[in-house]
């Protein structure tokens, strides 16, 4: 363990924080001091229990967020693809295994299969529309990093999908909302997790997940 | 505590904690600065190309237009924003290198100085117009029914090759003028005179590779004169083993002076007599024969000795036979002559007699080669230097000109104040720009008509310096333009072109499909292992090259009649090096950031201008690093802060290119001096360039401003002892790591 490291893990001994590592760590005076005044910072962010994660060889990351709803152009629901139908969520999100981001699908991928189903619904004729206009909606983005922060989703599904012997494929949806959320029970998407440093962290400190600065911040 | 109300004790205060802070729980307080949800927005494709991924870049081929060397690049381009240039290794001309300068140009692609629509001038102030009204305008202007015609019109550029150069003279054509201008500030135009008349080719290709010595008189080769990322790959080359020798000999050091192995600060002007100082010792100590030369040629050759050289030059009789000593043992050898040889009266002779150690030393052939006859003339580099700007500003003078055109330079920066230009272009009744920026000659202008950046542009290159593989470069757009109210160069003069030969011209919608045209008509010989026109132009566009093959030729060999001449000590007490930089050149580069923001590389001077002399000349006025001076010549002084640095000539000042700009955006508007300003108007006596390195003047020391220093990253120009650069004399590296 590097001296960071036990400096970080020196927060986890303090009651009323759950340590996922299981690690416990005496502190000089002066950095539990430090400790007790950042324990009080951390009180005040709302934990909750997390939802039982089933994915094998994985602690899902803590920490919740109430985040607000987004008007999108056309309310798209998340619910009725990936819940009722049972779409895989890379299916859409196609770039996700392949590049730092997911991607939003691009409109030619929902016309593929709305050019023949659900054509009389309301956000249907709306998606038609702007298709016909040629024209790709203007969806807000509702999970946003700083531009300081590199994320990339293709390293994550690697070595917690693909990497992952005991994960099937079909299930990724398990993985996508360790950060998303469950967005199988919504319609659009909103932020429930708060993707802030420390969330990242702690998971990468439980999954052994690479801890230099510059891993993130390049 | 909001962030803009924080003070700088509580900054360093949360600093402070942050050390430990975010290791433990700052990082758990959400961002508010950055995180954002439903703030931004996010554009799907509406039916991407399949090897087109959000997140990952796929590059494409074009050519740099950040200067004439004409480089190949590829650009990174992702969810159709170009983000990275790097160079093509596919282009013989550079080789998949490219410089600051070339890096840069996404900054004049992205640069929010840039303009984004048509300007007209109306009682005195510019208004927006569209392009059908500008086009209007140029109609009633330059059109037919104008009633104008032949050389009541003149167009002033920058080099112009390819296409754009073959549409440039069309419409120069098609209104019947000759007075097209090609002005570059900082240029090889003497140079190009000499290898004309002494080798029968104006571009003869510069073999660094081949060399074994070269001895370069104020060439900086490897930084702004000829070809330099091209001169660059070779010089790799050169310095291996075995490890090529390089001297220069100039009056302020130059990054080329700098990677030298011997530096010779030469006195201003009498390079010539040192060229002529190591032929006489070539011929006293090394017997060479120079029987077959002129008469006048060795005559001149035997008047410098090395005591009367060593007193005009400034340079000792030691360094001299040093000097003759590596070119006569090591061949072959290259001798070049730049800008700081060539700006005196007297410079074409100084050029030449550089000129007659390569014939002397048997260099022609070898190490200067044929240019080869580049197969298509029309194509082919116009470029110029300041006689044009002279000879523009005489006939303005004689009020020739009814409508002006400007591309690609701007003159009223580049032009000395004695020259006057601004007040001789007030009398031109239209003046029209085509431009990117908001530049000191388009504030003059009447029209300003906005350019896409080269980033968004067609066009073909062909490089003024060819490599030893001839090329066409193709330039694409990388992305979407910015700005629709923006038109390509191509574009631009193609409009124009429809004003006047519409049946001729009228066939083609845009620059593109003139392009396509152009392609389908070039000879089937460059169209080797391609099966269709389609096929020919995507392998242009996919290489970013045509490879146009080698050509072989021989180059001539004539001494011409010259006549070096000591520099006159004149007047005032300096002459003035108006020394040009990669950074910023001749000042086109002032307007991106990320130039100013590298620091040169002698000075370590960021974002400013300086005056550079040598540590006894500086002592004599009384000055250190950091006072202000005022630089004076006969027609006008500028201001700015010293620099003290030991690879400078006594009797001379540097100041360099680039700053004072009066406009031209945000980053380059108000900042430093132009030393271009106060140069006087003596031409050199053969070509009728400027005499930019004759001028003389007067330092003397002013109060500091307060609160105005001299930024300069670096801290000191010596290592103090600390072994940053570890040496070993000659008879330790024999000894231990040479050839036994």
């Amino acid at each position: 363990m590097s001296s960071t490291q036990r400096l970080f893990s020196g927060r986890w001994s303090f009651p009323g924080v759950r340590n996922p590592a299981g690690r416990r760590a005496g502190l000089p005076f002066a950095a539990g001091f430090l400790a007790l005044v950042t324990a009080l910072f951390v009180l005040c962010v709302p934990f909750t229990a997390t939802a039982g994660s089933t994915v094998p060889n994985a602690v899902p990351p803590e920490g919740t967020y109430a985040g607000k709803d987004v008007p999108q152009p056309i309310e798209f629901p998340h619910d009725i693809h990936a819940k009722i139908n049972g779409i895989n969520c890379m299916y859409c999100h196609t770039y996700a295994r392949r590049s730092k981001v997911a991607g939003i699908p691009p409109t030619s991928k929902c016309m593929g299969c709305h050019s023949v189903i659900a054509t009389d619904r309301p956000r249907i004729k709306q998606l038609t529309e702007y298709w016909e206009k040629r024209e790709p909606p203007h969806w807000l983005k509702v999970h946003d990093m700083p531009d300081f922060v590199h994320f990339t989703h293709e390293k994550h599904l690697k070595r917690f999908v693909f990497d992952n012997p005991n994960l099937p494929v079909e299930q990724v949806s398990e993985v996508c909302a360790f950060c998303h959320g469950d967005v199988k029970n919504m319609t659009v998407a909103k932020k429930e997790k708060p993707l802030t440093m420390g969330f990242c962290r702690r998971c990468h400190e439980a999954n052994n997940g690479p801890f230099d600065c510059w891993k993130c911040h390049k | 505590m909001s962030l803009d109300k924080m003070k700088r004790r509580e900054f360093l205060k949360v600093l402070g904690w942050g050390g430990v802070g975010t290791t433990l729980a700052g990082c758990d307080m959400p961002t508010t600065v950055t995180v954002q949800e439903g703030k931004e927005e996010v554009v799907a494709y509406l039916a991407p190309e399949e090897y087109v991924i959000p997140g990952i870049g796929v590059w494409y081929a074009t050519t740099c237009a950040q200067c004439g060397s004409g480089c190949g690049v590829h650009g990174r381009v992702r969810e159709g924003r170009v983000l990275k240039l790097e160079g093509n290794p596919e282009s013989q001309v550079n080789r998949g290198k490219l410089c600051p300068a070339g890096q840069a140009s996404l900054q004049a692609h992205y640069n929010p100085d840039r303009i984004t629509a048509p300007r007209v001038r109306r009682n005195g102030q510019f208004e927006q117009i569209s392009w059908e009204q500008a086009f209007a305008l140029l109609d009633e202007k330059a059109g037919p029914s104008s009633g104008l015609a032949g050389d009541r019109f003149a167009w002033v550029s920058d080099t112009v090759s390819g296409h754009q150069a073959v549409l440039l003279k069309a419409w120069m054509d098609a209104i019947g003028s000759r007075h097209h201008y090609v002005h570059e500030a900082v240029n090889d135009a003497v140079w190009r005179a000499v290898c004309r008349d002494m080798l029968g080719d104006e571009n003869p290709r510069l073999r660094v590779d081949k060399a074994r010595v070269i001895l370069s008189f104020g060439a900086d080769f490897l930084s702004t004169w000829g070809s330099p990322i091209h001169n660059s790959t070779q010089y790799s080359e050169f310095r291996t083993a075995p490890r090529g020798v390089l001297i220069q000999a100039e009056p302020k050091m130059t990054v080329t002076g700098a990677s030298a192995d011997l530096w010779v600060p030469v006195r201003p002007g009498a390079e010539g007599v040192l060229a002529l100082a190591i032929a006489n010792v070539l011929v006293s100590k090394h017997h060479r024969d120079i029987s077959s030369l002129p008469a006048e040629a060795q005559e001149q050759i035997r008047a410098y000795d090395l005591d009367n050289a060593a007193r005009i030059t400034g340079v000792t009789g030691e360094h001299i036979i040093r000097i003759a000593g590596l070119l006569n043992e090591r061949g072959p050898s290259l001798v070049l002559a730049g800008a700081s040889a060539a700006g005196h009266a007297r410079g074409y002779d100084s050029v030449a007699a550089a000129m007659l150690l390569n014939i002397m030393l048997g260099n022609v052939g070898k190490t200067l080669e044929s240019s080869a006859g580049f197969p298509f003339p029309q194509l082919a580099a116009k470029t110029g230097g300041n006689k044009e700007l002279l000879d523009f500003a005489a006939a303005l003078e004689s009020k020739s000109f009814d409508v002006v055109f400007f591309s690609g330079t701007n003159p009223v920066y580049t032009a000395p104040e004695a020259l006057k230009l601004k007040d001789k272009l007030a009398v031109v009744p239209f003046k029209v720009a085509f431009t990117q920026f908001d530049d000191e000659t388009a504030q003059q202008a009447d029209l300003v008509l906005p350019l896409r950046s080269a980033l968004e542009d067609w066009g073909t290159h062909v490089p003024a310096a060819q490599p030893e593989q001839m090329q066409i470069n193709m330039q694409q757009p990388l992305m979407e333009p910015l700005y629709p109210e923006t038109r390509g160069f191509g574009d631009a003069i193609l409009a124009l072109l429809k004003l006047r030969k519409a049946p001729q011209y009228s066939a083609y919608d845009d620059y593109y499909a003139y392009l396509r045209n152009a392609f389908a008509a070039l000879p089937a010989a460059l169209k080797l292992g391609t099966i269709s026109d389609q096929q020919f132009w995507t392998r242009a566009v996919q290489k970013g090259v045509i490879e146009v093959g080698a050509g072989r030729g021989n180059l001539a060999t004539r001494v011409v009649s010259f006549t070096v001449a000591e520099p006159a000590e004149e007047g005032r007490p300096f002459t003035l090096v108006p020394s040009a930089g990669a950074n910023l050149r001749d000042g086109r580069y002032a307007n991106l950031p990320w130039l100013q923001e590298v620091p040169d590389p002698i000075s370590k001077v960021v974002w400013d201008s300086w005056a550079e002399l040598h540590p006894s000349a500086a002592a004599k006025i009384g000055v250190k690093t950091g006072d202000r001076v005022r630089i004076e010549s006969e027609h006008g002084a500028i201001e700015a802060k010293v620099y003290i640095y030991k690879g400078m000539h006594p009797d001379a000042i540097a100041v360099p290119l680039g700053q004072g700009h009066e406009a031209y955006g945000r980053y380059a508007q108000g900042r430093g001096v132009n030393p271009l300003k106060i140069l006087g108007l003596a031409t050199e006596t053969k070509t009728g360039e400027l005499a930019n390195h004759a001028t003389r003047v007067q330092v003397t020391r002013i109060a500091d401003k307060a609160g105005d220093k001299l930024v300069k990253l670096g801290g000191s120009e010596v290592q103090l002892g600390r072994k940053l650069v570890a040496t070993v004399t000659a008879d330790v590296f024999a000894r231990t790591e040479g050839e036994a």
